[in-house]
């Protein structure tokens, strides 16, 4: 039953009479028109000797060389969505992002307001608050300069009494003073609706507003509004996928070491922070008391910009504005990128920055020296012999592909050599038999690369593709299907750098959600919490298949952390094979969530994440929830159906 | 410093090894090649005293044209340059005739150190650079675990048996055979890589190192190891099968 709301009518009228109209001032003098282009002048001078300097920052920066426009229906998307509508900014921070998003409403809006204000200052004004359009307009305006008014009032008392600790320990006195001035343009504005038309007043109110917007257009280059002119251009120049690792191009690339290597595209977005702090507010490194912080490598990239500029022979992991510790404590997982409202992404940048550290040999690590040398020597990640491998498939009895069989199971390491990861094979294979899929293994696997492409370590990346893709295709594989999200990403994105396979690849939870009519419907209300991996989610944008699978075999339950806003397990970026963590274990934190959910079987859709928690949901718990990936789960309610055929 | 290291390629450990038709050497097709692991060690080990010292790395291999991986991986690491005795034979061959030709490739360059893995992971002889050393006539020590370099002459550290080591001083020029696992090895970049197709690959060939001797060995017959041991299951009660027990040993075995 909806009932309409509308005002009693003498209110109404009432309303329509107390509105005043916008006064303005009458005549300009000769003289004071001369003033006012004098201070427009100083005004845009000041504004070019800091933008003119980003400006050329971003000339002289290498140009972005798989930069394409295409798919461009997909960049006007994201624009409307992410600049017009605010759409990242509003979902990820709702109060504060719509009180932004007021603020940004408010500057479209006043656009021809502002230009009118100026032109009036020489005699020229267009707006009149007589005509039709005049007077409509200066209401809208004032509409939204109320809404201005309430959001930036709201966002300074955020940002000066509540003080968020994502926006840093240190009160930013410069937005303060932006504030002020947002909140004396609007406060000039809709004073002048309450004052005669040609006073004294007016005038007075007419000189405070412009030269407000002549002190504002100086600052916002030189401080970090300059994201207010190069965010909307940030957001539509984007690389156009998630967490796109570009191609290295020629003999002289090998990532970003130096200032050279600073990309048009890396510039834009080192310039356009914001310093909001969502990516740290996500990062589950620095949520674990590690040193990296995302926010910081923006940051460090823009400060290796102004001190030493594009062209600049210099490292820029010099220890000083990029760390190696900090880059090579990233998992990955993309939380930071997804967040950015202004289009950075910071994944490409991290792993650039490591794979100028690791191409060069500059990062010495024990453990990844190892991870290397494994790789290049066993093929797999864990370094054992192939035959293991082959020991385990006749084991379980898993059919050799042939090209008579629909779908290529891809083993992945963990699956080959992984005792759980095989558990979670043997458990596929065996819900493949009951869908009555034909499906058959590779005689040969290498690793697909996913760690060492995250690490920097561009030639092994190469070899084990190359290898990889001439065996897939020599094999005429026309479906790939895998327990693991990081295959599935490495082979269907990274691959395509070295020509890709024509095969469609999917992860195991696209596949049974598909075929999910052939899964029992259990009716249990067991709980299961259901933990998003990374490169599934985030990367792959695929929530729900798993939740859809998991769902015929009991209740599914979110942590306070999911879907796009999951917890990363720790693992990935090839943190999995390195050595100790700084702070606390990123695992922990996540396995407590998990358990604090009081669910009694994690579901996990895998490997990695699998074997992050199996160590950490027992090192947190005295009892914790039995860990599962989803197809356990699915085999254990088709060996259940199976034992009772009645039910 | 001028440093030769000879590598040796190898088949991928754990493979699968399968006997040829001839039943004398190996089945080479499908198998998968890497560097012998304690050559791995002696490449870094030349590289670190490079990057201590200065000078040059030459990386020496003796060995079919698949080798050519190896050398390309040491040149990406860091050696200088490299020297390949492209050779087929090498299964006919003894540990004279292998060092005989290593030998003679070394002698043109003249280094102050030579350096090699104590042993190959396929053969296991241990003894082509020891007889390197004496064909050479120079110094040699085995089993190294650490160099440090004292003007004109080095100081080794070797390794005995039982945890104990040995401390010795030698002369330049000299030859050492370098244990496994002394350092981390460095890894391959694509920078290393990129360098190294500049870099100068010596092509040589057996007749141009100058007449083989005859093999003084011939291999009659490669085999898997056989099994000969059985294991018999003694049945009864424990004072049955105690007494069993001490029957065998006594007449069956002969040990008490």
């Amino acid at each position: 039953m909806s009932v309409p709301i509308h005002l009693p009518a003498p209110a109404a009228i009432a309303l329509a009479l107390a509105v005043p109209e916008y006064a303005e001032p009458a005549h300009f003098s000769a003289v004071s028109m001369a003033v006012l282009a004098l201070l427009i002048v100083v005004s845009a001078v000041l504004f070019w000797s800091r933008f003119g300097k980003v400006v050329k920052v971003l000339r002289q920066a290498k140009p972005d060389a798989d930069f394409s426009l295409h798919p461009v229906g997909k960049r006007v998307w994201d624009f409307f969505r992410e600049v017009i509508c605010q759409s990242k900014v509003i979902q990820e921070r709702p109060i504060p992002g719509l009180a932004h998003a007021f603020v940004f409403w408010g500057f479209l809006a006043f656009a021809l307001v502002s230009l009118n204000h100026f032109a009036t200052g020489f005699n020229l004004g267009f707006l009149s608050s007589h005509g039709v359009f005049g007077e409509f307009y200066f209401y809208f305006a004032a509409v939204f300069a109320l809404m201005v008014t309430v959001g930036i009032t709201w966002l300074f008392i955020r940002r000066f009494f509540l003080r968020p600790k994502w926006l840093g320990a240190k009160l930013s006195y410069e937005s303060g003073v932006i504030a002020g001035l947002i909140f004396l343009l609007m406060a000039t504005y809709l004073a002048g609706f309450f004052t005669p038309p040609g006073s004294a007043a007016a005038l007075a109110l007419w000189w405070v507003h412009a030269l407000t917007i002549l002190v504002f257009l100086p600052l916002i280059p030189h401080t970090k509004h300059l994201h207010l002119m190069l965010a909307p251009f940030t957001i539509f120049l984007s690389r156009g996928e998630f967490s796109r690792i570009p191609p290295l191009v020629g003999d002289e690339d090998f990532g970003l070491v130096t200032g050279r290597d600073i990309t048009k595209l890396a510039a834009l977005q080192a310039y356009s922070c914001v310093e909001c702090g969502r990516c740290t507010e996500h990062c589950p490194a620095n949520n674990t008391g590690k040193e990296l912080n995302p926010k910081q490598i923006v940051l460090g990239l823009r400060g290796f910009l102004n001190d030493l500029g594009p062209g600049s022979e210099e490292p820029v992991v010099d220890g000083k504005h990029e760390t190696l510790t900090s880059i090579f404590q990233c998992t990955t997982c993309g939380a930071c990128e997804y967040q950015c409202p202004v289009g950075i992404e910071h994944v490409p940048l991290i792993v650039g920055m490591r794979r100028g550290t690791v191409n060069t040999g500059v990062w010495e690590d024990e453990y990844g020296g190892k991870l290397f040398n494994t790789l290049e020597r066993n093929g797999n990640a864990l370094g054992m012999s192939a035959m293991e491998r082959d020991k385990f498939i006749q084991k379980e009895e898993l059919p050799i592909f042939d090209g008579t069989q629909e779908y290529c199971l891809w083993l992945g390491c963990m699956g080959a050599y992984d005792p759980q990861g095989r558990e979670i094979v043997a458990s596929f294979a065996k819900v493949m038999r009951h869908m009555d899929a034909s499906f058959g293994v590779l005689k040969k696997e290498r690793c697909t690369g996913d760690p060492v492409r995250r690490l920097g370590n561009d030639l092994l990346f190469q070899t084990l593709a190359e290898q990889n893709i001439e065996n897939i295709q020599k094999q005429n594989v026309k479906k790939i299907v895998t327990i693991c999200p990081h295959c599935v990403r490495t082979m269907a994105k990274d691959w395509q750098e070295f020509g890709g396979v024509t095969a469609e690849i999917e992860h195991h939870s696209e596949f049974m959600a598909r075929h999910q009519h052939l899964l029992p419907q259990t009716g249990s209300d067991e709980t299961i919490v259901y933990h998003d991996p990374c490169y599934l989610g985030r990367y792959r944008g695929s929530y729900e298949e798993a939740r859809e699978v998991l769902a015929r075999s009991g209740k599914v339950v979110n942590p306070p952390r999911s879907h796009e806003r999951s917890f990363c397990c720790g693992a990935g970026g090839g943190l999995v094979f390195l050595g100790e963590e700084q702070g606390d274990r990123v695992s922990h934190t996540r396995a407590r969530e998990l358990t604090a959910t009081g669910a009694k079987i994690v579901g996990a859709a895998c490997p990695f994440c699998n074997t992050m928690f199996r160590d950490a949901l027992a090192a947190t718990s005295d009892a914790p929830p039995q860990l599962l990936d989803i197809a356990q789960i699915a085999a254990r309610s088709i060996e259940g159906e199976g034992a009772t055929p009645d039910a | 410093m001028k440093i030769v290291v000879a590598i040796k390629q190898v088949p991928v450990r754990d493979t699968n090894v399968r006997i040829d038709a001839s039943g004398k050497w190996i089945d080479e097709a499908d198998l998968e090649f890497e560097i012998n692991e304690p050559d791995a060690y002696a490449l870094e080990e030349a590289l670190q005293l490079k990057d201590e010292h200065g000078g040059e790395v030459i990386a020496l291999c003796a060995g079919p044209e698949h080798a050519g991986s190896m050398i390309r991986e040491a040149l990406a690491k860091g050696a200088d340059r490299a020297i390949h005795i492209e050779c087929d034979d090498l299964g006919s061959l003894d540990t004279l005739g292998v060092a005989q030709r290593l030998a003679a490739a070394v002698k043109a360059e003249n280094p102050d150190l030579i350096l090699t893995g104590l042993q190959s992971d396929d053969l296991g002889l241990g003894q082509t650079g020891v007889v390197m050393a004496e064909l050479l006539g120079i110094p040699h020590s085995t089993i190294i675990m650490h160099v440090a370099v004292d003007g004109a002459a080095i100081k080794v550290k070797r390794e005995l048996e039982d945890g104990w080591f040995q401390q010795i001083e030698m002369p330049l020029p000299a030859l050492l055979t370098i244990q496994s696992g002394i350092h981390r090895l460095r890894y391959a970049t694509l920078m290393g890589i990129k360098k190294a197709k500049t870099k100068e690959v010596k092509k040589l060939t057996p007749a141009e190192l100058g007449a083989a001797p005859a093999a003084a060995i011939t291999v009659e017959r490669i085999y898997a190891p056989e099994k000969k041991k059985q294991t018999q299951i003694l049945k009864g009660s424990p004072q049955e099968t105690a007494a069993q027990l001490v029957e065998k040993l006594k007449y069956e075995v002969r040990v008490i």
